[in-house]
């Protein structure tokens, strides 16, 4: 019963931070936002300033008195600076890394602030996590990451953030939370099956021929001009011919191509498709590597082979983003 | 085992400073032991924290703890009454030290050091003591600041310094708050501690003032509304000695007094015996402030009237406290100087009260009293013929030869060396013996006026004992048989006649006393005194003045208006705290920012590119693209980088960024075209 009761608190409570705390981009923290409480040690505090002042009533003792009263004035400072330990500070939601599911994303926020206010031990944390704890001495700009684990693959909204801070006498907490709006990527789970063999993986004859022939992965000899088909990249479009109103070309180059590689999504027939893209993510990684060009190959989506880093992200977030929205909520 | 959270070390620093001062406040009324047994606890805490030392076993702890109490136990011999609590919260505190496993566990120390550090103020209330407690206080705070804020490479001498400035902005709050909340006075009884203190003892054989005499203490200070009176009408009454065993003068059983009441309270209707009192001429009204007794009976000029609820007039005619003065006692009293006391007659069981003598002593004085009653039946006459004998054949001196079993005879007819207690306690035998009702006072004479301040200071050493005779008609008189030997005792301070005699001082070797002469050291005495004064009266005393001030303050004093104060005095208290922790973050960046603006200028200037006045730096920017082309893009960036800093409302860092930028922007004359110049 108390249990149910708190679980309908704690889903008003978040609601209520939700609407008074929106997602945002960049934030300045000040009194609208930071809320403060005494913390446990607090509540203690005042206990020994009661105990403190029925001894001073007690024995008439006007220098316990005057004792009692310097402790309670020094409460009082202290809400004032636990509060500017955070008032006035900036935090920016900035880049997120992208992982995998069944692993952690991290987000990046940016902490900074106009003066040179020294601030100690901030905590951030998604909250129920152990918190990353923060001293800002200047005027600089410090990074903090805050890890989540991510389940499906796909944008991942970044989640709530817990801003905490009980400097300078631990008898007060300042804290927010903050809902920022951006997004991470993540790529499907990887399950590593052996690699497929040489050639195997995109030799196959579901392959049209002229892309088996000629590819249009690179730098290579140009062959020649040929009429646009669905699916090609739009970077070898020959705009020049189509300014020129000849139509939709792409241009072809000519490669070395007998061992040429294709991660195919026909070539995982009888999985659904989380498992085939599973697959195909870790045949990825494990082609990116051994330096091995390959291609990607998904229901209307297909990448040409290539290699490198760049090459490895643009087919892993093909991978992350079939058949999924393929714009995040806010910056990536 | 490791522990489980890592105290750090500016933390562990400042606890363990803590700890030390805590037992250095506590060390003259804690078993050693406790003390020693606290330092080995820290020296342990920090081998802990060197990973030199393991963690005590439960067993050792366990058997630490009964060794505790069973120590407290035996030292004491009971466990209630202050001392006995304070070294059991102490070897708590101590013990506590070997197990910090957590934050929790070094908070409860903290706490307890506050609270301990605080208790010390029982022990003692003067300025010095004060002030060490207040001192002692900073490292706690410090502690809980570098507990709260630590970082991997923080000194503790910036946790230190956080803990100074919230001290310093929390005083005048602190301030505000001891001026106006209301003191509502002892809830309960607290157990006092009773500490032998040098005063007036509530009886009186020979011998025994020679220790106040010895004692450069002060008693109490005396604040009278108006002048103060000549020296020699300054007799403080203390107590009143009827009853007499040979040897000891005692105050006589309060169930022998027969009419009313032995106290009259202020708040009571007047007993039956208040109307032989007969009050003439002017009040003198004056505040007594009154070092600790540890006896209820107060001093003030006879005849007395007390204007506190809790201080009662007695059958004799003094003052007495509702309970011991066991800390500072501050209490207002009128007397009025001219008066009469039981003038019309006396029934018999007072003449017994006053008349009583042991039998079998002093069978001399006896004898030879009688015979001077008979030569000389006038009293008048009698007191001066037998004051007349001490000022011929007597010495004062404060080390007189011990007095045999008939103390009385020795000293009249033997020894006829001695001080106030001697001859009061004679005189007074002698008067009895001769039928005349006669008893001892005790109590306090003179008193060293403060030059600059308008008081009085009363020593121990003006401790005093005299006798009051009752004569028909005329009530108890006065008599000062001490006078009549030694005049200058009374007219002049105790302390200028006895400075040079041996004894005097001597229980205070270290007394500033003892550098009466030279001036400038005298001088410094009694400012010290001044402030130890106006310490005790508005701060020890504060609660007796708290009505008056309050009063003068808010024009009546009602819970609305005691709140309104709070509130307005405390925002004014805190007004510096706000003023230092917003006004100057905002203000230091916008200098520093103004500052770095200024030093690209001078750059600019340098090479020919001078900001006009009240150009804006987008246009002071236009116009170097114009004269110097190659440096568009470091001027852009930094135009850029001071107008998001300087107006955008949220600047991430861009002061930082401009800096930066500034110190790579290195513009020379050949950036310049040469057409343009």
């Amino acid at each position: 019963m108390i249990k149910r009761w708190r679980q309908i608190l704690d889903r008003r409570y978040q609601q209520w931070i939700t609407r008074r705390l929106p997602p945002i981009k960049k934030i300045r923290l000040d009194n609208r936002k930071l809320f403060i409480f005494p913390t446990r040690a607090g509540v203690v505090f005042l206990g020994l300033l009661v105990l403190l002042w029925l001894m001073a009533t007690n024995f008439e003792n006007n220098v316990v008195f005057a004792f009692t009263f310097l402790l309670a004035a020094l409460f009082i400072i202290a809400v004032f600076h636990t509060f500017l330990n955070l008032s006035g500070l900036h935090i920016e939601g900035a880049r997120a890394s992208p992982g995998f599911a069944g692993q952690t994303a991290e987000f990046e926020y940016l902490l900074s602030q106009t003066g040179q206010r020294q601030r100690y031990s901030i905590e951030f944390s998604h909250p129920g996590v152990e918190p990353t704890v923060v001293s800002l001495t200047g005027g600089e700009v410090t990074s903090i990451y805050l890890a989540i684990p991510v389940n499906r693959r796909g944008w991942c909204q970044a989640r709530r953030i817990r801003v905490h801070s009980v400097y300078p006498l631990g008898l007060l907490k300042v804290w927010t939370y903050l809902q920022f709006n951006s997004s991470a990527l993540v790529y499907p789970q990887a399950i590593d099956t052996a690699l497929p063999a040489q050639g195997a993986a995109g030799l196959g004859d579901k392959a049209p021929p002229e892309n088996y022939m000629a590819n249009n992965s690179g730098s290579e000899d140009f062959v020649g001009l040929e009429k646009y088909r669905l699916g090609e990249s739009l970077r070898h479009i020959a705009w020049k011919q189509f300014a020129r109103e000849q139509g939709l070309l792409t241009k072809h180059y000519a490669d070395a191509i007998d061992d040429e590689l294709w991660l195919d999504w026909e070539l995982l027939p009888g999985l659904d498709s989380e498992a085939r893209l599973s697959r195909l993510c870790a045949w990825t990684l494990g082609f990116s590597e051994n330096q091995q060009p390959y291609g990607l190959r998904l229901p209307g989506v297909e990448l040409a082979p290539g290699t490198g880093r760049a090459h490895r992200d643009a087919v892993l977030r093909e991978l992350a983003l079939f058949e999924q929205p393929k714009v995040a909520a806010g910056p990536v | 085992m490791r522990p489980l959270w890592q105290i750090p070390r500016d933390g562990l620093f400042w606890l363990l400073i803590s700890v030390l001062i805590s037992i250095a406040l506590h060390f003259d009324h804690l078993p050693p032991w406790v003390a020693l047994a606290g330092i080995v606890a820290a020296l342990w805490q920090i081998q802990l924290y060197r990973e030199r030392w393991r963690q005590p076993g439960r067993l050792l702890k366990w058997s630490l703890a009964g060794a505790c109490g069973a120590g407290l136990l035996l030292h004491y011999g009971r466990m209630t009454g202050l001392e006995p609590m304070v070294a059991l919260l102490f070897s708590g505190y101590i013990l506590k030290l070997l197990e910090i496993h957590h934050r929790r566990d070094a908070l409860v120390l903290l706490y307890l050091s506050y609270l301990i550090i605080i208790l010390q103020s029982l022990f003692s209330t003067t300025i010095g003591a004060s002030l060490l407690v207040l001192m002692a206080l900073l490292p706690v705070t410090a502690a809980l600041v570098a507990m709260h804020g630590s970082t991997d490479n923080s000194r503790p001498a910036t946790a230190l310094r956080t803990a100074l400035s919230m001290t310093l902005q929390a005083m005048p709050l602190m301030l505000v708050m001891f001026i106006v909340m209301p003191r509502i006075g002892s809830l309960w009884a607290v157990p006092q501690q009773n500490s032998a203190t040098t005063g007036v003892s509530d009886s009186m054989s020979p011998g025994d003032m020679t220790q106040l005499g010895r004692s450069g203490a002060v008693a109490f200070r005396v604040e009278f509304d108006g002048p103060i009176p000549a020296q020699h009408k300054l007799y403080w009454r203390g107590l009143v000695f009827s009853s007499f065993d040979g040897r000891r003068w005692e105050q006589q059983a309060s169930k022998a007094y027969q009419d009313g009441q032995f106290l009259q309270w202020p708040n009571q209707p007047l007993a039956a015996w208040d109307k032989m009192i007969v009050r003439r001429g002017q009040a003198l009204s004056y505040r007594v402030t009154l070092e600790a007794t540890h006896s209820p009976w107060l001093f003030a000029l006879s005849t007395p009237v007390s204007r506190s609820s809790s201080v009662a007039l007695s059958r004799d005619f003094r003052l007495v406290n509702n309970e011991p003065v066991v800390s500072k006692l501050q209490y207002p009293v009128t007397s009025w100087l001219e008066h009469q006391l039981e003038p019309s007659s006396l029934p018999d069981w007072r003449h017994n009260i006053e008349l009583a003598l042991p039998a079998g002593y002093n069978p001399k004085t006896r004898a030879i009293a009688k015979q001077w009653r008979e030569e000389t039946p006038d009293i008048a006459a009698l007191i001066d013929r037998l004051l007349g004998l001490f000022n011929r054949e007597f010495i004062y001196t404060l080390r007189p030869p011990a007095l045999g079993k008939h103390t009385v005879d020795e000293f009249l007819w033997g020894t006829k060396k001695g001080f106030c207690e001697f001859y009061a306690s004679s005189f007074v035998f002698f008067m009895r013996a001769a039928g005349v009702p006669a008893r001892v006072v005790v109590g306090y004479q003179g008193g060293e006026r403060h030059p600059s301040e308008n008081y009085l200071l009363v020593h121990q050493y003006d401790a005093h004992a005299w006798a009051e005779v009752w004569i028909e008609g005329q009530g108890w008189l006065r008599v000062d048989p001490t006078a009549a030997v030694a005049p200058q005792r009374i007219e002049i301070s105790f302390a200028d006649l006895f400075a040079e005699r041996e004894g005097f001082l001597s229980a205070s070797p270290f007394s500033l006393e003892h550098l009466r002469d030279i001036d400038w050291l005298n001088k410094l005495r009694l400012k010290l005194d001044a402030m130890d004064y106006a310490w005790s009266k508005w701060v020890l005393g504060y609660e007796n003045i708290q009505n008056d001030f309050l009063l003068g303050l808010l024009g009546g004093i009602t819970p609305q208006r005691i709140a309104l104060l709070l509130l307005f005095a405390g925002g004014i208290a805190l007004l510096p705290v706000f003023i230092m922790l917003y006004l100057s973050r905002e203000k230091s960046t916008r200098d520093q920012l103004d500052r770095l603006f200024l030093q690209y200028c001078t750059r600019l200037e340098d090479i020919g590119l001078a900001r006009k006045p009240g150009e804006g730096p987008r246009d002071f920017a236009e116009r170097i693209y114009q004269r110097a082309p190659s440096l568009t893009v470091p001027v852009d960036t930094l135009t850029q980088l001071y107008e998001s800093a300087r107006y955008s409302e949220i600047k991430v860092g861009d002061v930082q960024r401009f800096k930066v930028a500034l110190k790579a922007f290195k513009p020379s004359r050949k950036a310049l075209l040469s057409s343009s110049c």
